[in-house]
């Protein structure tokens, strides 16, 4: 835009103005006539040329149209043409532009198809976990004696408490408060008074009712190691007297593997506590089992890593009473220790892999009052010793005890024997690797549980030649098992993948009726509460966990007694005839054998080239494996199949016999 | 009445270099890109502009730009004017390079 002002009008400002001489062709004409406009005026006065000063490119785009440049233009003209007619005219529209269409350029694009995008207008927002750090937690209890006076008054002052006290008691709001809360406390002690609420109503009700509720299990508690490098928790035991502690032995059983610089100690642990131990003990070695004396809560024995007994009473501290002096003790570690029943109560035995197995009398740790070696020729031979892995002790029968031992044998022993070598009296073979548990059921005696590989199976004492039940090859290692104090069909057991089974034969005999992972560690030790609710279990990482039972699998229903007892006793029928039949084939064989020999006839059925049995073993192992996998998928599509265990069994035992 | 000084008539071959000139150094060597033609067009049409008022001629100038996309559709523009034909005069010149079309008009007035 360009504005025109009169000649009068002359100024230094740099708004549009005019200035009369400038320009080449205004030379010619008188001042007054001559007019010089700018246009776009911009801030620089004293230009006759054009010029134009854009803004930067970066900005212009930013600034509407008719802000973004300068140009300043300056022309002259003649005075004499202002103003002249227009003389306009009208130009034909024109076709300024003309492009056809062309379709073969639309063939370079393809249409995009049509897509949903979602938009939210919101901000963007990612989720974050955070875990605070530990934080230590103590209980303290603080005892309230004396306090609350106004700070004028000295408490030591008898006049000066006594006066406030007087004072107080004239105060019109401490009358009416006092009147309120008494009649509430009466209202309360009447109430305590009028019903004893502690009192068991209706115990003598027997409570029989059928859960239907599935089986569970509950975690309630962790207890983890405190000290930086976890071992593995290798025993518990609970104490006896029904109070809430329990003992765990801490210690590294990975073989040959240095544990330098970890802890030697084990730790007694309140449930209710499960931040800091309440009792440590300090052996010398660290402890690999712990047994509390049944008759007397206070006292514990273990047994260490280096094979030494230790004794502790817990009134006195974490330190042992008494150590059992290392020449006397065992050679290796002692991997379980148990209370004998005494008349004095202070008798323990001891098992460890070095083959024995140990009597001490805890008043005199210094050497063993008995000892038993593990031979199984009856010599008393260290060097063929069979190591010991657990023990069994029942109270109900003091003159025998059962030793499970590493090569997979039970031995049952007799401690009355006269000679060494009738204290065993015999043994049991089934497990392909030590047998890691071993325990009587505690209503029925003569059948006892052991563990070892990858079964549980239930035996009989009269049958020796094998278990008469047993649980399918699991998935991963057991590592220790029990029966429950209460139930007698049910036991538990832990496997090396961090998983407690629970099984009940009266209910399922092909699985466990409850499986549960407690952890990722591989779990090595079990102890049940005497109530059977309660259930520790320990694992590698140093964690015992407390596990409370649900109450079906915790309480004694009416027939399981009886139920049991005639399962157990229509499975040893079945093994004493299964017993009775090998014996028949095998006298058969012998004999056909003998006459063979009498005959000079070439090789025995049995006689295979050991490639032949190898290829042989090989294939049936392989063919049972993938039959176990087949049947393992099958399953999985089609839900539980129940099917009778021992089937397979006697399936195998016909073909052997047919063999 | 003819315009007797060159220095003040509109000279249509100048004003097509000069645009030629403008929308080869805008938009030169550059394919067609929605997000930037509104750029492309508004440079065109200053340095256009700039470079016309650089003449000194006395004339209002009147720049339009259109820059259209070769997708195979057809475009026409006409103009008609009503002014002094000897005096004022237009310049249309249409460039092309492979995906676009460039279309510029200037109209320049006599003052």
């Amino acid at each position: 835009m360009f504005q025109l002002f009169p000649l009068d009008k002359i100024s230094t400002y740099s708004r549009p103005f005019y200035r009369p001489f400038s320009g080449s062709q205004s030379a010619f004409l008188p001042a007054f006539l001559r007019v010089t406009v700018h246009l776009f005026t911009g801030l620089s006065p004293g230009h006759s040329q054009p010029f134009y000063r854009p803004f930067s490119g970066s900005q212009s785009t930013f600034l509407p149209a008719f802000l973004r440049m300068e140009i300043v233009h300056v022309y002259t003209k003649l005075r004499s043409e202002f103003g002249r007619q227009c003389l306009f005219s009208d130009r034909p529209a024109e076709l300024l532009v003309d492009v056809s269409p062309d379709p073969n350029l639309a063939l370079q694009f393809i249409q995009k198809t049509r897509r949903d995008q979602a938009m939210q207008a919101s901000r963007d927002m990612s989720e974050h976990q955070v875990n605070t750090e530990r934080f230590e937690s103590e209980s303290r209890g603080i005892n309230h004696l004396e306090g609350g006076w106004p700070k004028d008054i000295n408490p030591q002052e008898m006049e000066q408490t006594i006066r406030f006290r007087k004072k107080v008691e004239k105060d019109e709001v401490y009358i009416n408060s006092v009147l309120q809360l008494g009649s509430i406390m009466e209202h309360c002690i009447r109430q305590n008074n009028a019903v004893d609420i502690y009192r068991e109503y209706f115990e003598d009700e027997d409570e029989v009712e059928e859960n239907q509720e599935p089986p569970s299990a509950k975690t309630i508690n962790v207890f983890r190691d405190p000290n930086e490098l976890k071992r593995t928790v290798t025993d518990l035991s609970w104490r006896p007297d029904g109070a809430r502690k329990l003992a765990a032995a801490y210690s590294c059983l990975e073989f040959q593997k240095s544990c330098r610089g970890s802890s030697l100690d084990s730790y007694i642990w309140d449930i209710e506590n499960p931040n800091k131990p309440e009792l440590t003990l300090k052996p010398a070695s660290p402890l690999v089992c712990l047994d509390y004396n049944p008759k007397d809560p206070h006292t514990l024995v273990g047994g260490s890593y280096n094979g030494q007994i230790v004794y502790w009473d817990t009134r006195r501290g974490g330190t042992p009473v008494e150590v059992s002096s290392v020449e006397q003790s065992h050679r290796d570690l002692v991997y379980k220790i148990l209370w004998l029943q005494s008349k004095t109560g202070t008798d323990a035995f001891s098992a460890s892999t070095d083959g024995q197995v140990l009597w001490w009398d805890v008043r005199r740790l210094s050497e063993p009052t008995d000892q038993l070696v593990l031979d199984p020729c009856r010599e008393g031979n260290l060097d063929r010793a069979f190591g010991a892995v657990s023990l069994e002790f029942e109270p109900t029968m003091p003159t025998k005890f059962m030793v499970g031992t590493e090569q997979g044998l039970v031995v049952s022993c007799n401690r009355k024997a006269k000679t060494p070598a009738e204290k065993m009296v015999c043994t049991y073979e089934g497990h392909h690797g030590p047998v890691y548990a071993l325990q009587r059921n505690p209503f029925f005696p003569k059948n006892f549980l052991t563990v070892g590989d990858w079964t549980a199976r239930i035996w009989s004492e009269d049958i020796k030649e094998s278990s008469i039940m047993w649980t399918r090859y699991q998935m991963s290692y057991l590592s220790n098992a029990c029966w429950s104090p209460v139930r007698p069909s049910v036991f538990f057991t832990v496997k090396m993948d961090g998983t407690l089974d629970i099984w009940d034969i009266l209910f399922k005999q092909n699985d466990p009726t409850l499986s549960l992972k407690v952890c990722d560690d591989p779990l090595y030790s079990l102890c049940l509460q005497d109530n059977g609710r309660l259930l520790a279990c320990g694992s590698q990482g140093g964690g015992a966990t407390l596990l409370e039972v649900c109450s079906g699998l915790s309480t004694l229903q009416k027939n399981d007694k009886s139920l049991l007892a005639a399962m157990f006793e229509r499975e040893t029928k079945r093994e004493k005839i299964l017993e009775a039949r090998q014996r028949e084939i095998r006298l058969k064989e012998r004999s056909r054998s003998e006459q063979s020999r009498e005959e000079e006839v070439g090789p025995e059925v049995g006689d295979d080239s050991p490639h032949q049995l190898i290829t042989w073993t090989e294939k049936d192992f392989f063919s049972l494996v993938e039959a176990e996998q087949r049947r393992r998928s099958e399953r999985e599509g089609r839900g539980q199949q129940e099917k009778d265990v021992c089937e397979e069994r006697e399936e195998k035992n016909e073909t052997t016999s047919a063999k | 009445m003819f315009p007797l000084n060159l220095q003040t008539a509109f000279i249509v071959e100048e004003v097509s270099k000069i645009i030629k000139e403008s929308v080869e150094a805008a938009i030169g060597g550059n394919a067609y890109q929605h997000s930037r033609v509104n750029q492309w067009s508004t440079s065109v049409v200053e340095q256009c502009l700039s470079q016309l008022s650089k003449l000194g001629k006395p004339f209002k100038y009147i720049v339009t730009c259109i820059i259209m996309q070769k997708n195979g559709a057809g475009l026409q523009t006409a103009s008609t004017c009503f002014w002094d034909n000897s005096t004022d005069g237009s310049c249309a010149v249409r460039w092309e390079n492979k995906s676009m079309y460039c279309i510029v008009s200037v109209f320049g007035l006599a003052i």
